[in-house]
């Protein structure tokens, strides 16, 4: 026994304890093959799973590191049996590669015939590859190249994707050192014009982790800019490139900041979109315009090879569309960069982002960023509101469908939340639920203005705009605010009602109070829960995410909600 | 060929009585069988080491050394085959076996193997006259024909020694000189040449000089003496002196230590939890006996394990006492009250008492699952997965890993080397790995090599008695080892909780507890820290750390437990460096508030009355205390006794009450609920009380009882006999010897000194005579029933009947042995008789 930081679990969890002196060093050591699972306050949790030890073979790390890695910092023996499986797995990548070879063009190599006979075998990989050239190489029809990888992953058996790729239209992208003065916006002050700005060092990491990987996903934080990132990875690029984002208002934010963070100018940026067909040197596009069929058939292909994308980005990885995926499956040639705040996808398919835009290039963890400075701390504070009599009789009686709705509506939150808007007289509010009509009865109540998917883009970046200025400090908004609208100065979120248990959604709408403030303040979130119903249930679902990523909260009755507010 | 090279010569029986006190019981501790039941006199005890079945239980445990050195007496310890005609001496015998004179190492070896042959009596020696050669080795009698046509390789005896073999092959053409090369180390039949013409030539040519004998039409064979000489005079091309020490992964010590730790305490909390659902939920034996399929599912699931590990903890709990078939009707598996004990006590005493009772079980849960012979699916806990050999090969392959420490031996590894100690016996593969899987998963071994407290096991195994021979089939599991009694019997296990200590990682008192209502325990958890968690958190992934969760149903059930809230919190914080994480707190909190709103009780009767003033004065009735009526309404009473007695009471108390049903008509009072289940308790849980004698006792005795009955015996015996001492005692029909100490009285009748009804000894002498080549008096029983007596000489006795050959008659004749009525050793009186040619 060393007194090691870490302890190694059998179910292969790591424990890793923060406050040991050699914590830090620990972390950063880990951090290459283990995933951070959770981060509460005392005892982070990592595990290690293929797709993570295959991440890192993929960043060159190699078991024998792991091991030693392991055995230098765990507090006891280290289970014989883990040691092996990591040894095991990780030996699996790399046995097969992709690449071009000068003849025969687009090859599968391996360094093991058993290996190649094995997955040759599997009746998955029927179609996608072609002859044998030798007893270590076939051929593989070069339009299969991301469908085989996906099968070999699910084969258990990754490739690595030595193929290289099309170099892509030139076009020069730099980033700028200051922001330009035509842009209109002035609402952070840290974008001032003319100020001065360059990429904080985790984002210039993780340009470089991604570019020198080829391919791969970014996992940063809400807040701590992804968008730069993207930036940086195009002016590495110098290429033309295709952005996909989730929704229009998300399109033009990227717009926004290419202008301001690179030599691109308005007219270089193309909008895809429902509104807008405009193909540009770069351009943005949506995944809803994208995976939009007509007569079965999705009308907006041809934009994929509209021009020689040298770079495809990809916004929200976590969230991309199973057609997305498919259409990547044929994009394998050209350079992919994803962004994310979390790899955990609710549908589980980690895996194919893995195979399809590729191993996870660079990762840290909020906690780290956020005592960095770059994002906001966050104080969350869970609601509970006891429920009338007459409400509770309501809901005992209730058909179970109709359950949720109930207690998330539940009327008695709209005292709540001017209780609390009413604590935070010169914050930014934000106001944020599920239902419209509670959120209706709400926005009459605070006499704010409300956001939801009825209202046009204009509208809503008008709102969003006076938001920013501060014009107005009060918004009501439905699920459409969900992802990638950008309100820096909101430093308050108030949350009413959820998808049911999505954790995804939750760290979502923590993100849209993460930016860090001006003046250095806390933001502020709060649930607002009904108690002894689904809607607490659902909500110790979606917080467990926060919590685990180290965002301590507290649970305050809404009857104690002055007293417990003042002693802040 | 029997050829008495001592004419009128010591037999076999005779050199077992000659044997010391100390030697008997040598014999006895090494062939346990031969005591069991008790032979009546010496003479029973040398016919019954020369049987069949004795030698071949003997062969079994032979290891490959002996096996050599046995075969090795066999092809020269009689004298005609060895190149110099002389007996055999151990001289000879390693000339025969190790390579060179310079092998000393080796040679030790061998004699010390020689020396147990000869303790066990499969090696005799011939040579006790004056004047005779000083030592003369034979095999005893019928060991020849259990080791098989071909010992050593070698064909039969031919008919000559070649003598100058070198010379004689000189002339021999082309072909003969490889035909013989691959007979020359066995096996020696070979299938004679027929198309090639140069092989039939030489064939023909070794067939002509007796270099080479037909066998039969096709086969041809490379007789004894022919064999020797080209081997050069030796019986075997290698003598396999030492187990083979098979390549094996070598295991570091801590590693070994930690993961054999991890298991240990993972099989305490298996069975563990075994006692605890079974003392809630007995499940209940099958007709056919064992655990259902379903009970053993649910048992895996509540364990988060698979099946396998199930069995271990279900029969591991089943071998140490702590479960047993409670014998109800319909029968369930109960708790037993060694259990409570059990439970009581730390983790390393814990798995003491399952590993003492796993090192002395003969069950083989490793055939859950699989079909017997009448095709049903065997189950854990049943009857019929006893077998006696288990608990030696469980030695033997614990064994096998202390021979080398830190290798993680696997299976085949195993196996070879306990092939080389049992080459007669090969232990069944399954079993093999079985007992390693159930080592691994006790703990007794830590990644394949066997840890510390593994080693510990062997040493109490090795002084523990030598299990039951498969003969008697044994039907009660083997009698944990604290049988030895209170206090005492703790020595073994004491040893062994002491070496597991040794490797367990130091107890950690410290809960880390977070804002995600999570907590770590990062070490082993004291005994406390254990308890709590276990009541007031699901436990996540366990290992060298713990991590728990709390939940509002974990909460619940520290509550349903009878813990209060304010009370769980003083206990958390007990254990934790810092302060209570506001949610824990308030997940606490908020649980005790909404547990408890709608409260459920037990009660066996109620009173219930329109007139709360009527009840009022009943709780308050002194005399009906008995009856613990509670008020649960105003107009409602509960009582803690079956509602006859409370219609009683209440009669007696001069109220009159009427009983009332379920849907509240009146009723008539009968149909009593069955009282609650006693706490089941069978005897003999705490281990069986056995008469535990010393193995070396009960030989001794034993050895002692023929010496008494022996003396009368010899002097009975009118031929000369090696102990002379002992007066005339009285011709007696029969000699009872009492109950022996390894079995029932066994009643034998010695007629005559040399002679002898009883089947066994009958055998012995037949084959002593055999070998001697004397005259025996045949009593045999004809085929009307009607006794003859023939005075033949016995020539072989095989497969159940005797040959022999009437030199009156001139004639051979076959009996079959079940009907010889008695025989009777024709003493060399007139020396004739004795010596023929």
């Amino acid at each position: 026994m060393n007194d090691g930081p870490l302890i190694v679990q059998s179910d292969k969890s790591l424990l890793l304890e923060v406050d040991h002196p050699r914590a830090g060093e620990a972390r950063r050591a880990i951090a290459p093959f283990a995933e951070l699972e959770r981060a509460p306050e005392h005892v982070h949790t990592y595990r290690l799973t293929p797709l993570g030890l295959w991440n890192a073979r993929a960043a060159g790390h190699d078991a024998e590191q792991v091991v030693a890695v392991l055995l230098e910092y765990s507090r006891y023996s280290v289970p014989h049996a883990l040691l092996v499986d990591v040894a095991e797995t990780m030996s699996r990548y790399g046995r097969l590669t992709l690449s071009q070879h000068p003849t025969h063009g687009l090859v599968l190599e391996a360094t093991d015939r058993a290996v190649l006979a094995e997955v040759l075998k599997s009746k998955r990989t029927a179609g996608l590859v072609g002859e044998r050239v030798d007893d270590l190489t076939v051929l593989v029809h070069p339009s299969e190249r991301g469908h085989l990888k996906q099968v070999l992953v699910k084969l258990g058996w990754p490739a690595e994707d030595l193929a290289g790729y099309v170099d892509g239209e030139k076009h020069a992208i730099e980033l700028t050192t200051t922001v330009p003065p035509r842009v209109p916006d002035g609402a952070d002050p840290s974008d001032a014009p003319g100020k001065p700005w360059e990429m904080r060092p985790y984002q210039a990491q993780a340009v470089e982790g991604f570019w020198h990987g080829g391919s791969g996903v970014v996992v940063l934080p809400c807040g701590a800019g992804k968008t730069i990132v993207g930036a940086g990875a195009m002016a590495k690029s110098g290429t033309t490139t295709l952005i996909l984002v989730t929704n229009t208002v998300s399109a033009r934010q990227w717009r926004d900041e290419l202008v301001r963070r690179t030599s691109l100018t308005e007219d270089e940026i193309g909008e895809y979109s429902g509104a807008r067909k405009e193909i540009r040197p770069v351009t943005i596009a949506t995944y809803q315009v994208l995976t939009t069929k007509r007569k079965g058939v999705y009308t907006h292909l041809e934009l994929l090879d509209a021009r020689d994308w040298g770079l495809v980005v990809y916004d929200e990885v976590h969230l991309l569309p199973a057609p997305i995926f498919r259409m990547t499956a044929d994009l394998q040639a050209r350079r992919r960069l994803g962004l994310t705040a979390t790899l955990v996808r609710e549908d589980g398919r980690e895996d194919e982002v893995f195979s399809l835009i590729g191993p996870k290039r660079y990762d840290a963890p909020w906690k780290d960023i956020e005592a960095q400075g770059y994002i906001a701390p966050a104080d969350c504070v869970e609601v509970r509101l006891t429920l009338p009599e007459s409400d509770r009789m309501t809901y005992a009686t209730a058909e179970p469908e109709d359950k949720y709705r109930l207690a998330a509506s539940a009327t008695g939150k709209n005292r709540v939340v001017e209780q609390i808007v009413a604590q935070h007289p010169d914050d930014q509010v934000l106001v944020i639920g599920q239902y419209i009509d509670q959120l209706e009865e709400l926005a009459a109540h605070l006499d704010a203005p409300l956001i939801t998917g009825a209202t046009t883009v204009r509208e809503r970046q008008r709102l969003f705009e006076e938001f920013r200025s501060g014009e107005i400090n009060r918004l009501v908004v439905s699920k459409v605010a969900n992802f990638s609208i950008d309100l820096p100065e909101a430093s308050v979120a108030i949350q009413v009602s959820g998808s049911f248990g999505s954790r995804q959604e939750e760290a979502q709408r923590l993100g849209r109070i993460m930016r860090p403030k001006a003046d250095g303040r806390t933001a502020h979130f709060y649930a607002v829960v009904a108690r002894d119903t689904v809607d607490q249930d659902f909500a110790a679902h979606r917080q467990r995410f926060l919590a685990e990523q180290g965002y301590a909260y507290r649970i305050v009755d809404a009857e104690d909600l002055g007293i417990s507010d003042t002693a802040q | 060929m029997p050829s008495p090279s001592t004419p009128g010569g010591r037999t076999f029986s005779d050199a077992l009585r000659s044997r010391s006190d100390e030697d008997l019981v040598a014999l006895l501790l090494r062939r346990p069988d031969l005591g069991r039941p008790s032979p009546s006199t010496l003479r029973s005890l040398a016919a019954r080491a020369s049987s069949r079945t004795s030698i071949d239980r003997a062969l079994v445990r032979l290891d490959v050394l002996e096996v050599q050195v046995l075969e090795a007496v066999v092809v020269l310890g009689e004298g005609s085959a060895s190149p110099t005609g002389a007996p055999l001496d151990p001289t000879a015998l390693l000339a025969a076996l190790t390579e060179e004179a310079g092998d000393e190492p080796d040679a030790d070896l061998v004699l010390a193997a020689l020396d147990r042959l000869v303790e066990q009596a499969l090696v005799w020696d011939a040579a006790a006259r004056p004047g005779g050669p000083a030592v003369d080795l034979r095999p005893s009698p019928g060991l020849a024909e259990a080791l098989g046509p071909y010992p050593a390789g070698l064909g039969p005896r031919g008919r000559r020694v070649p003598a100058d073999l070198g010379r004689e092959l000189a002339d021999a053409p082309p072909g003969a000189r490889e035909i013989l090369a691959a007979l020359t180390w066995g096996p020696p039949v070979g299938v004679a040449p027929t198309a090639d013409p140069r092989g039939v030539t030489a064939t023909r040519w070794l067939t002509e000089r007796s270099l080479l004998l037909g066998s039969d039409e096709r086969h041809v064979v490379l007789p004894r003496e022919v064999a020797l000489a080209l081997r050069g005079g030796r019986t075997h091309a290698r003598v396999d002196a030492r187990p083979p020490r098979p390549e094996a992964p070598q295991r570091p010590e801590a590693t070994v230590a930690a993961e054999s730790a991890d298991a240990a305490r993972e099989i305490v909390r298996h069975v563990s939890h075994v006692v605890a659902a079974w003392r809630l939920d007995p499940p209940s034996v099958l007709r056919s006996g064992g655990l259902s399929v379903r009970d053993l599912r649910r048992l895996a699931r509540e364990l988060g394990t698979h099946d396998e590990a199930a069995v271990l903890a279900a029969e591991l709990a089943f071998a140490a006492g702590l479960v047993a078939d409670d014998g109800d009707d319909p029968p369930s598996y109960a708790v037993t009250v060694a259990a409570t004990d059990w439970a009581e006590q730390t983790l390393s005493a814990r798995w003491a008492v399952l590993t003492a009772a796993w090192g002395a079980s003969p069950r083989t849960p490793w055939l859950v699952g699989t079909r017997d012979e009448k095709g049903a699916r065997r189950s854990p806990l049943e009857q019929d997965m006893h077998r006696p050999w288990v608990v030696r090969l469980r030695r033997a392959v614990l064994d096998a890993l202390a021979a080398q420490p830190g290798a993680a031996l696997d299976e085949d590894a195993v196996l070879e080397v306990l092939h080389w100690h049992t080459p007669r016996a090969a232990p069944p593969a399954q079993a093999v790995r079985g007992l390693l899987r159930e080592a691994e998963a006790l703990g007794v071994t830590g990644v394949g090599a066997l840890a510390p407290q593994g080693v510990e096991l062997c040493r109490v195994l090795a002084g523990s008695p030598e299990p039951a021979d498969g003969t008697e089939p044994t039907t009660a599991p083997v009698p944990i080892e604290r049988a030895a009694g209170p206090g005492g019997g703790g020595g073994a296990t004491a040893a062994l909780a002491a070496a597991l200590e040794g490797v367990l990682p130091p107890e950690v008192d410290d809960l880390l507890l977070q804002g995600d209502l999570t907590g770590i325990i990062p070490g082993r958890p004291s005994g406390d820290l254990e308890r709590l968690v276990d009541a007031v958190a699901e436990v996540e992934s366990r290992g060298a750390a713990t991590t728990v969760r709390f939940t509002p149903d974990s909460v619940v059930r520290a509550l349903d437990q009878g813990r209060g809230a304010e009370d769980l919190l003083t206990d958390l914080a007990a254990h934790s460096r810092t302060p209570l994480p506001q949610p824990l707190e308030y997940l606490v909190r908020d649980t005790a508030r909404r547990h408890g709103r709608l409260r459920v009780g037990a009660a066996m009767s109620y009173v219930r009355a329109e007139d709360p003033v009527l009840l009022t004065g009943l709780v308050e009735d002194l005399s009906l205390r008995h009856l613990t009526l509670v008020r649960i309404a105003p107009t409602v009473l509960v009582a803690h006794a079956p509602a006859a007695d409370l219609q009683d009471a209440l009669r007696a108390h001069g109220l009159v009450s009427a009983v009332e049903g379920p849907d509240g008509r009146v009723l008539r009072t009968e149909d009593q609920h069955p009282p609650a289940r006693p706490a089941p308790r069978r005897g003999g849980f705490r281990g069986r009380q056995v008469e535990v004698t010393s193995p070396r006792a009960a030989a001794e005795r034993l050895v002692a009882q023929l010496r008494a009955t022996g003396r009368t015996d010899d002097a009975q015996r009118t031929g000369p006999g090696p102990t002379t001492d002992g007066g005339d005692g009285p011709r007696r029909g029969g000699t009872d010897v009492g109950q022996g100490p390894w079995g029932g009285p066994e009643r034998a009748r010695v007629r005559e000194g040399s002679g002898t009804t009883d089947p066994a000894d009958a055998l012995s002498l037949l084959r002593e005579a055999i070998d001697a080549g004397t005259m025996v008096w045949l009593e045999v029983v004809g085929p009307q029933g009607s006794p003859a007596r023939r005075r033949v000489r016995p020539v072989t006795l095989e497969a159940g009947r005797l040959r022999a050959q009437d030199l009156v008659r001139d004639a051979e004749l076959t009996v079959a042995v079940h009907r010889i009525a008695s025989v009777t050793l024709d003493l060399p009186d007139d020396p004739d008789d004795g010596s023929s040619a």
